[in-house]
């Protein structure tokens, strides 16, 4: 599955519109391992404890499975996602029919990773709902800078 | 290494290593099978133990690694265990009656909240993935450091630093929702409603004053008061202890209960 890259930097998000898609896109330095961000990243049940952007998230995740995610940008909504790629510690996509959603972690020359994020949305049936999809961006850079915060307390735990 | 030397440390490290499986396992028949399970295969192994990690952690490998095996096909526990349980022994009298005959007769038979606060802990604990349980077990009650607790895991320090923090979390979260000790609206009476059975002569909140982690409820610093709530459980073996005949035989009647439970919950 190929999903282009544009990732924004230093927890900013930054959005494309297009006719017929929207991309959000969001990226920052985490100095953790990438082993526990992985783990906070795939551990569906425990994303309400550190992650303010997420109510709930049931199921696994893990590839090829289904999970039901509730997000405070719409928590009457419950969004059915299918794990549709699952590199463990590098990359992982959810999506839908509308949409898919990217994370990546990459490894730098200092030791900290990069975790970017990135969601696409769109098709021809698109500009039919784009007014009904609120922005992304405020929950983005939210997403980034809760899992940067807790990825790193844990890195920090005393040995 | 040599049989003798084996022997003196195995000695040494009996205590805790038995108290730490029956905190996993809340099995005294399996705990006493898992230790001499322990001793039997340290002593097969002997001639392979190089010195990489100190023996206590060795032993602590082996005897981690039995006690996975032995869990492997049983459901983990629930956050609600006390209630559950607590609604099961209301019901049965028999318990109840077996209880009051050991307070009355066993020198290991005294009720002390102290005692049932760790307790407490070891049921709700078994709520959490075992890696989980087994991490938090190891660095915050017996000492072992994130480096020693990857080699008995077999894992890396990343993830058992993970496993540590989000098994400390879990455990913080419940506590703060159900014990009414370090929390006014904490939906869990238990200790002090069994001090009132078991000890009605006693002043409860006498008693309670005695235990830090109670005193220092107030200051509602939550990772302070689990650290207090974590010295409990180190000053204690469910072994030895004044209580311990007493807590053991409840121990037994939980297990038993959250088995019947679980089992009618997966039907």
């Amino acid at each position: 599955m190929t999903v282009t890259n544009t990732f924004a930097q230093n927890g900013k998000a930054s959005t494309v519109k297009k006719t017929f898609s929207r991309q959000t896109s969001i990226s920052i330095d985490i100095k953790a391992s990438p082993v526990i961000i992985w783990s906070l990243l795939t551990n569906a049940s425990d994303y309400p404890r550190w992650n303010s952007t997420i109510v709930s998230i049931e199921g696994d995740i893990e590839m090829g499975k289904k999970i039901k995610l509730k997000s405070t940008l719409d928590e009457k909504r419950t969004f059915k996602l299918k794990i549709k790629d699952f590199k463990p510690e590098k990359s992982m996509i959810w999506g839908d029919g509308k949409g898919n959603r990217l994370f990546t972690l990459k490894e730098n020359s200092s030791g900290s990773i990069t975790f970017s994020m990135d969601e696409k949305i769109g098709g021809l049936m698109y500009p039919m709902y784009a007014k009904y999809i609120p922005p992304f961006d405020e929950a983005f850079e939210q997403f980034a800078a809760d899992l940067k915060k807790e990825a790193e307390l844990i890195q920090n735990t005393k040995n | 290494m040599t049989t003798e030397q084996l022997n003196q440390e195995f000695e040494e490290v009996r205590g805790p290593l038995k108290s730490y499986i029956l905190r996993i396992t809340a099995s005294v028949a399996d705990t006493e099978d898992i230790v001499q399970d322990t001793y039997v295969k340290a002593l097969e192994k002997l001639e392979t133990f190089r010195g990489d990690s100190s023996l206590k952690t060795w032993l602590f490998t082996i005897a981690s690694n039995l006690a996975k095996n032995n869990l492997k096909a049983r459901k983990r526990w629930t956050e609600n265990v006390t209630d559950v349980c607590r609604e099961a022994a209301m019901a049965d009298q028999q318990f109840f009656k077996e209880a009051m005959q050991i307070r009355a007769t066993s020198p290991q038979g005294d009720f002390e909240i102290k005692e049932h606060i760790a307790f407490c802990f070891t049921c709700i604990a078994k709520s959490l993935p075992l890696e989980q349980q087994i991490c938090l077990l190891l660095k915050e009650v017996y000492g072992f450091q994130v480096k020693e607790i990857a080699q008995i895991v077999a894992t890396t320090e990343a993830m058992i630093k993970y496993y540590l923090h989000t098994g400390r979390a879990k455990m913080l979260d419940i506590f703060e929702g159900r014990c009414a000790l370090i929390n006014q609206k904490g939906v869990c009476h238990q200790c002090t409603e069994l001090n009132g059975i078991f000890n009605p002569k006693q002043n409860t909140q006498e008693a309670l004053m005695k235990i830090e982690m109670v005193k220092a409820a107030k200051n509602k610093d939550k990772e302070h008061l689990f650290d207090l709530r974590m010295e409990v459980m180190r000053e204690i073996d469910p072994f030895e202890s004044k209580a311990a005949v007493l807590q053991l035989h409840h121990l037994e009647q939980n297990r038993k209960v959250m088995e019947k439970y679980l089992e009618k919950k997966g039907e």
